[in-house]
């Protein structure tokens, strides 16, 4: 008996532990009024940053970011569970065929950026050699001006937007090698070709810490990635960024994109790594 | 209709109501108790039924989306293709080599995992003395909380890197790298559960086999493990389960390239699991589309998979216990090898080759070794979490919101919002878990229907967290409208902690000797006053240690959560369970995948997380202690 009481003790100190915490005054419970953003992880630095200022301006409000991707974001904002999703790809005709109501605010840019190990003497590549290194003809770097090295190819899983984006635009969707090496966010690539001599992967324009950004070069001149080269859209390999509602936003909704899409709103997403559209 | 009900009752049970109370006190009581079991005995069976009933659920939920595929491209060009190339054009979905890095990962993992776990229970359960045993037990218990999370992080950074460097490879991620981290990851659930497996063998068995003049290692091969060996068989499909269903670890260090090893034994081959599979892709694809079908496809082949492996092992466990130990013969192969020792070592033919004594201390070498492993593996990363996650610990990181990305401030709200999410889930797992395990081992037979409801409790245990979150977001979040919030993350994660607290529930009861429940009867005692009095109070130890085992996996998943309660950051605590909340697992998961530079707070958030799981453990700890030494007679 002893032991039921006691095990009926631990239950009770969990719950005290999980449902009675008290709430001190730094953490004050959630003001009446919620907005809802989920979707891209590319996009959510952008959401998280503006929803810092933003709840700074309107104490009424609060904003709830969360990730999953963007078709998580897509599928919340059509279905209502969210009022606004985030995506770093456009539409798909699936997706406009079972929400028709989506309208698509265009709220930043972002920059893919090619990434090697920093001890690797390349500089720089066309994008064909990067399409040729991508479906598998160079294997090694010599064959592209490089070291004598295996290439480790690193790519994003085949639902992501950063890929989908690459696959378009870079290998004109042509297939991938079957041997590169998938993983499911920019982190992960970064960390990947920060500690493999040989690899290579892409990267959105926040991730070239310990790694070495390539030059892309145009009309055989070698465009690095600075800001000022992307944002004038000298360097060739950019993507828009969008949030989504249903229907035209209202109330909060509505004041939360203005407030990305004003003067302060930009100045976070250029402080967050990525482009503004406006200003 | 009350009317009916009530005639019902009556004639089903002459003399009540209308007659009880004119009849002696004795009998009343009598029936009273006869009711109550009667309507214990119904409300279990209600409960254990939901076990099935949820599997159908989630199989149906899964069919749903996934038989479009099947339809699109053939059952066999789906099963049997080599190509997975859903962004191709065309795309093709063919699944074999998802299938076969599964199974390779699976079975090179388990063949870790397997001896070192098992060494480590038998170290802790017959060779450590009680000081040991105090600190390596918990120890390894404790393991078992840290986050997937975590471990992945720690693959990608130092294992993969390790084999890279060791083995002279262009690439460390690999078929290797991901068994290992695997077993790993699956040592501290076989071992504490065949822990306690070997520790419930009867002490008679051991002293019968030592006065008969066995060695301490005679006694422990011969005697404990075959006696023990219902337990630990329980405690290898546990940690198969969590091999086979892992899925954030796994995808950060296999590589995931859908290949085939060229040769099938080339372990430093980049893999592709399905769960890496459902993990990389399953929250970007386009919601309806061919590939968001052929996803569902690719987690009811996991189902079918885990089914598999599942009635394998029932199979097997069944033909070990009709088969006693001692008379078992020895297998071809041993005799084979009995045969060849004199062949080899003529001179010696007729002399007995090594002395029982030298054997046993050949097998305690190897015993100490696998310990040695174990714990130094677990220390590695735990030091790691440690050294890196102390300097970002603060004040202000406890106790505020976090700011910037989670590169400044703290992750208050997160800690609390792991808190309800954990309580939660027990409270909707414990009750569920502990009445079927009841129903399973005090109110019924070896039935079709227990199997059916065992077959189901197995395939939930090896249902991958990541199904459990799919399952959660289109059934609460949308079907019942709850919205991403605190209480569809609470069900979901309940529903995935339900088969170990179930298990190790039915594990304990069995332990309880049969001579305790006939002592009950034998005073008078109803079966309910018998299960609540007697059987329950010493399964206890049992009992918390699958609630440690829950609150350590509930605590540490992100795939449940991700889509169905979590948001990255939030200033406010909810003050609603339909409010979405902050949560450890998945604010280490976006710091390690989606923010660059805030390593010191993804190790703290990590650290913060162990600690919490920690604290918990020690209370379930300090319980079971007062409890053990309360009841040693």
């Amino acid at each position: 008996m002893t032991a039921v009481a006691l095990a009926g003790t631990l239950m009770v100190v969990l719950m005290a532990a999980g449902c009675l915490g008290s709430q001190p005054s730094g953490s004050p419970a959630s003001p009446p009024q919620q907005i809802t953003a989920t979707g891209s992880t590319t996009v959510l630095p952008i959401a998280e940053k503006a929803r810092e200022a933003f709840e700074d301006l309107y104490p009424s409000t609060s904003v709830l970011v969360s990730g999953g991707g963007s078709s998580v974001g897509v599928r919340a904002v059509g279905e209502g569970t969210a009022d606004i999703g985030m995506s770093s790809r456009d539409l798909k005709p699936e997706e406009t065929g079972m929400y028709p109501g989506l309208v698509t605010h265009h709220i930043a840019d972002d920059a893919v950026i090619l990434i090697v190990h920093p001890e690797n003497s390349i500089e720089s590549l066309t994008l064909d050699q990067v399409r040729g290194i991508y479906n598998g003809t160079y294997t090694n770097w010599n064959q592209v001006g490089g070291p004598d090295l295996d290439i480790v190819v690193v790519s994003r899983d085949s639902a992501s937007g950063t890929r989908e984006f690459f696959a378009e635009y870079v290998m004109n969707k042509e297939d991938f090698t079957k041997n590169q090496e998938e993983f499911n966010s920019n982190g992960g690539v970064q960390q990947k070709v920060s500690q493999t001599p040989g690899a290579i992967g892409y990267v959105g324009l926040g991730y070239t810490d310990g790694v070495k950004p390539l030059k892309v070069v145009v009309n055989g001149d070698p465009i690095e990635p600075t800001l000022e080269n992307i944002t004038s859209k000298r360097y060739p390999i950019t993507r828009p960024l969008y949030m989504l509602t249903n229907g035209e936003p209202g109330g909060a909704v509505k004041e939360f994109l203005d407030f990305i899409m004003s003067e302060e709103g930009q100045q976070i997403v250029a402080s967050a790594d990525y482009i503004p559209v406006q200003g | 209709m009350k009317r009916e009900e009530a005639t019902a009752v009556q004639s089903g049970y002459p003399g009540w109501p209308g007659h009880s109370w004119r009849g002696p006190e004795a009998p009343f009581a009598r029936r009273n108790r006869h009711l109550t079991d009667l309507i214990v005995g119904k409300l279990l069976f209600i409960v254990a039924v939901l076990a099935i009933l949820v599997v159908f659920f989630i199989i149906g939920f899964l069919l749903r989306d996934g038989y479009q595929i099947v339809l699109e491209t053939g059952i066999w060009n789906f099963l049997g293709g080599v190509d997975w190339n859903p962004a191709g054009s065309p795309p093709s979905f063919g699944i074999l080599p998802l299938i076969v890095g599964t199974i390779l990962v699976t079975a090179l993992a388990m063949a870790i995992a397997v001896p070192l776990s098992m060494a480590t229970a038998i170290y802790i359960a017959e060779i450590a003395g009680p000081g040991t045993k105090a600190v390596v037990k918990p120890a390894v218990e404790l393991l078992a909380g840290i986050p997937s999370v975590v471990y992945g992080f720690f693959g990608l950074i130092l294992l993969t890197d390790w084999i890279r460097i060791l083995f002279d490879r262009p690439s460390g991620s690999s078929w290797l790298a991901g068994s290992i981290l695997l077993a790993i990851m699956a040592i501290p659930t076989i071992t504490s559960v065949a822990e306690d497996a070997l520790s419930s063998v009867p002490r008679e068995f051991r002293e019968g086999s030592l006065a008969l003049g066995a060695t301490r290692w005679q006694t422990i091969r011969s005697v404990i493990v075959p006696g023990a060996v219902s337990g630990i068989s329980a405690a290898v499909i546990l940690g198969m389960g969590r091999a086979i269903g892992e899925t954030m670890a796994v995808l950060m260090v296999t590589g995931n390239a859908a290949v085939i090893p060229d040769p099938i034994t080339n372990v430093f081959s980049p893999v592709r699991t399905l769960t890496g599979t459902l993990g990389i892709e399953m929250g970007e694809v386009a919601f309806g589309s061919l590939h968001y079908h052929a996803l569902f496809g690719v987690a009811v082949v996991l189902l079918a998979i885990t089914l598999a492996v599942n009635g394998l092992s029932r199979l097997i466990i069944r033909r070990m216990q009709r088969t006693p130990a001692r008379s078992r013969a020895p297998g071809p192969l041993m005799q084979a090898v009995h045969g060849l020792i004199p062949l080899s070592l003529p001179h010696r033919a007729r002399r007995r080759i090594i002395h029982p004594k030298t054997t046993q201390k050949f097998a305690f070498l190897l015993i100490s070794m696998g310990v040695v492993i174990v714990l130094a593996a677990l220390g590695v990363i735990l030091l790691e979490i440690i050294v890196k996650g102390a300097g970002a610990i603060s004040l202000e990181f406890l106790t505020a919101p976090p700011s910037d990305l989670g590169r400044a401030g703290g992750i208050f709200p997160a800690i609390v919002g792991t808190l309800y999410l954990v309580a939660g889930a027990l409270a909707v797992a414990l009750p569920l878990g502990i009445a079927t395990a009841i129903y399973l081992i005090e109110y019924t037979a070896d039935t079709r229907l227990t199997r059916g409801i065992r077959a189901a409790v197995d395939l939930l245990n090896g249902t991958p967290s990541i199904v459990f979150g799919l399952f959660g977001f289109a059934f609460l979040v949308l079907f019942l409208n709850f919205g991403v919030s605190l209480i569809a993350g609470q069900i979901t994660l309940g529903l995935m902690v339900l088969p170990t607290i179930i298990r190790t529930t039915e594990e304990s009861l069995r332990s309880i000797p049969k001579s305790l429940r006939e002592g009950s009867y034998a005073l008078g005692a109803s079966k309910w006053q018998t299960v609540w009095r007697v059987v329950l109070p010493p399964a206890l130890p049992g009992i918390i240690t699958g609630a440690i085992l829950s609150i350590g996996r509930a605590a540490g998943e992100t795939a449940p959560i991700m889509f169905t309660a979590a948001v990255f950051s939030s200033r406010y605590l909810p003050s609603s369970l339909f409010e979405p909340v902050m949560s450890l697992p998945y604010h280490l998961f976006i710091l390690t995948t989606s923010v660059a530079g805030a390593d010191d707070q993804k190790f703290g958030t990590a650290l913060v997380l162990l600690m919490m799981v920690l604290s918990i453990y020690l209370i379930a700890i300090l319980v079971r202690h007062r409890y053990n030494r309360a009841t040693v007679v």
